[in-house]
């Protein structure tokens, strides 16, 4: 169970004309993975999704909050105390082009953490290639061809199904899965998609799943729960299937109205949230968050900052004063 | 202003086509016909000269906005290029035409008419256009420059005609024509690219990727408003993408490009509700979807061919093809028109898809 509650970070940035600005990447999110569990977070570019995997995979420090791995809180801990934790919670990038070394073989590439991994657990140094080849099964590729080979030499649905076999070389409790197939073929992206479902299933690994693509969210993590993240603030927050069919955040909403109709096997949902404005990081803090393109905004919402709480009416938590549902999402045409 | 509404917004707001179509002129013609056929791009390889494009045939009805999907390297964007005559080594048009109304032959132009032809009746937004920007020059002096080009006399009207359409994309105009390129966000500048298609007019509108830096809320925007402009100002329009939703929620007509050939083309609506060539039966397979059983969704198996990987003979779908029969591995299947749809597929051509869904064993 990996959990973290007030977690926050601001960016400094520098070199601009008005001299240094602040970019809140993230304002006091709490959230919870139980172990063998799936979690999404979905939400606009820039609002805070990769600092947060990146947080949670120990690859960023952040201000404050906490973070708790299988009962002990990371912050007591010196550094070189924590690594072991964050060692059990793999980053699987974006972009398998970039993410694997070209210089090294696929057997070269995992068979370093596997000699670490040797090591650690006193294994006999036969067990590590043995273990390659075994993890290259795992996931669905023939180690007998790209053992000997260099990712250039590989498709990038391959290459991301070796970046995920280096993850599992050290026995992780949890894969942080970042826009993990965005960059990957359409026709190839869901056998990703399943291979990560199945090691779930098969493994007992937990999955922090990152995406803009909500589809993707609900395929991946029908049975768990989804975070809707707006500007460093969780929004909306429940079992995916109820924050997916039942939005009342007007944030959620129009972000489930901008997912294109596939016309022909759906029919577009009755209403549409459109923002009044495009996102500006520059938008005050003040009040809400989404105030500033909230088509429900009232004045009490341009003062008060709504909190995240229960919903009388749905199973999942929001953080809006005017809560409501609204049928945003395309519905199955019927044939 | 409406904010929430049933549907895309058709109400035109502010934009004034009197003003703004001062650059076509009163009397606009009608939107053109395309007509490629049998076109093969070839490319310079270790290998050898290898086709992008093995002999493309594709009708595209006029006034219509029609979207080209496929994977990467089906050859999409060679596509896109070959009807501006633009490729560029180490490609090269090997043999075939593409025929545009009021233009003749593009594959036989060069020179002069070439270029005039690109820009005044072919606007065109190339792949990755917010990198084909100029970066020393602002995006206003582009602007004119390109009106210069083209011979525009009222460059104060394309000024006005710029701003308007970058305002209509949620953008302030002023202040993006006074912008150098890297003073603008990726999305900001695929909305450039898409506003310097559209500024001189072309009746013709070829868009290579338009939405895919952008974000999904910035995407719905700029969908619905190239949708509103195809409609207003009565073009033909080309849409390339390789995600499905995009192509479905915008275009009228669909063609579904693998391995460097169109495997179907129809109407939008009956492609999505009825794939008839496996290849795209398989695609819409593999499509998380948001509504209903999400185990209904599987897998596509294999992967999609390269130039070097291409079969050498027969079906360019037959490695992947769970209703592959003998005669596809020699046979290359014809491209077969009913009811205003092609399919080329020897299993297709057997049994014409029925109307209505269609699920495959
Ligand atoms: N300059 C080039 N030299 C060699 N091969 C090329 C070149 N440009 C394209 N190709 C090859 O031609 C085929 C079609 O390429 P094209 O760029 O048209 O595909 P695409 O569908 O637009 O793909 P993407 O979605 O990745 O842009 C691919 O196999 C590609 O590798
Ligand atoms: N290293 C950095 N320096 C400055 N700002 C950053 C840095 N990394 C992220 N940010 C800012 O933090 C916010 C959240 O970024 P990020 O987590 O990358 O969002 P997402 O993954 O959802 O696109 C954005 O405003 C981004 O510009
Ligand atoms: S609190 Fe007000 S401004 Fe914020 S989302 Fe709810 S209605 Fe909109
Ligand atoms: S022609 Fe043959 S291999 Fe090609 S798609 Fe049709 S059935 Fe499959
Ligand atoms: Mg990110
Ligand atoms: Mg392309």
């Amino acid at each position: 169970m990996i959990t973290g509650t007030g977690i926050t970070k601001t960016y400094k940035q520098r070199g601009d004309v008005l001299g240094s600005r602040e970019v809140r990447a993230l304002r006091g999110v709490d959230f919870a993975v139980p172990r063998g569990g799936a979690v999404s977070f979905i939400g606009e570019s820039g609002c805070g999704k990769t600092t947060l995997g990146r947080i949670i995979a120990g690859l960023e420090t952040h201000d404050s909050g906490e973070i708790v791995i299988d009962g002990t809180p990371m912050t007591p801990l010196s550094p070189r105390r924590r690594r072991p934790y964050f060692r059990r919670i793999q980053l699987i990038h974006q972009d398998p082009y970039s993410a694997l070394n070209p210089t090294r073989t696929i057997h070269q590439t995992l068979r370093a953490p596997l000699e670490l991994r040797a090591r650690q657990t006193g294994r006999p140094g036969s067990w590590i290639d043995q273990r390659a080849g075994e993890l290259l099964s795992l996931v669905g590729i023939d180690p007998g061809y790209v053992l000997g080979r260099y990712p250039h030499q590989l498709s990038g649905g391959m290459r991301q199904r070796v970046v995920i076999a280096r993850a599992l070389t050290v026995d992780p409790e949890m894969l942080v899965a970042d826009e993990s197939v965005s960059m990957i073929d359409v026709s190839m992206r869901l056998s990703i998609l399943a291979l990560l479902k199945d090691l779930r299933e098969r493994l007992g690994v937990s999955l922090l799943f990152i995406t803009h693509d909500i589809a993707t969210a609900r395929y991946i993590g029908d049975a768990g729960e989804l975070y809707v993240l707006y500007r460093g603030q969780v929004v909306e927050r429940g079992l995916t299937e109820s924050v997916i069919h039942e939005p009342v955040h007007p944030y959620t909403q129009a972000l489930l109205s901008a997912i294109p109709v596939l016309h022909g096997l759906e029919r577009p949902g009755r209403e549409r949230v459109v923002p009044t404005e495009a996102l500006d990081e520059r938008h005050a803090d003040e009040g809400c968050l989404f105030a500033r393109r909230c088509p429900f905004r009232t004045e009490r919402c341009e003062k008060e900052l709504p909190v995240l709480a229960g919903c009388q009416d749905s199973s999942h938590e929001h953080a809006c004063f005017h809560p409501q549902r609204r049928a945003v999402i395309p519905v199955e045409a019927v044939a | 202003m409406t904010t929430l509404s049933h549907g895309p917004s058709g109400s035109p707001g502010s934009h004034s086509s009197e003003e703004g179509d001062l650059v076509a002129g009163p009397a606009a013609p009608p939107p053109p016909g395309v007509r490629v056929r049998d076109l093969v791009v070839v490319y310079k390889t270790p290998l050898g000269e290898l086709p992008a494009l093995g002999g493309v045939g594709l009708t595209v009805d006029p006034g219509t906005i029609t979207g080209i999907v496929g994977e990467s390297g089906s050859g999409k964007s060679t596509l896109a290029l070959s009807l501006l005559n633009a490729v560029q080594p180490p490609g090269r048009i090997a043999s075939g035409s593409v025929e545009i109304d009021g233009l003749g032959d593009v594959v036989r132009l060069d020179g002069d008419p070439l270029r005039r032809a690109r820009g005044r009746h072919l606007g065109y937004v190339f792949q990755a256009a917010q990198n084909s920007l100029n970066p020393l020059k602002t995006i206003g002096k582009q602007l004119l420059d390109l009106g210069r080009s083209h011979g525009v006399a009222d460059l104060a009207a394309l000024v006005r005609d710029a701003k308007d359409l970058l305002g209509r994309m949620g953008l302030d105009g002023a202040r993006v024509l006074d912008s150098h390129q890297h003073e603008l966000s990726g999305g900001m500048r695929q909305r450039v690219g898409i506003m310097l298609a559209l500024v001189l007019n072309a009746r013709l509108v070829i868009l290579d990727e338009p939405t895919t830096a952008l974000d999904m809320i910035t995407q719905a925007t700029i969908l619905r408003i190239i949708r509103e402009i195809h409609k207003e100002r009565g073009l033909t329009t080309l849409m390339i993408t390789h995600d499905m939703g995009v192509a479905a929620e915008v275009t009228d007509h669909l063609a579904v490009m693998y391995g460097g050939q169109v495997v179907e083309h129809g109407r939008t609506t009956e492609v999505l509700g009825s794939p008839a060539h496996p290849y795209t039966q398989g695609l819409i397979r593999a499509i998380p979807r948001l509504s209903g059983d999400i185990t209904k969704a599987s897998a596509l198996p294999g992967r999609p061919p390269t130039l070097g990987t291409l079969p050498k003979q027969g079906c360019v779908f037959q490695e992947r093809c769970p209703v592959r029969m003998d005669v596809c591995a020699t046979v290359a299947p014809p491209p077969v028109t009913t009811h205003g749809r092609t399919v080329a597929c020897h299993a297709t051509a057997a049994a014409p898809p029925l109307d209505g869904r269609k699920e495959q064993p």
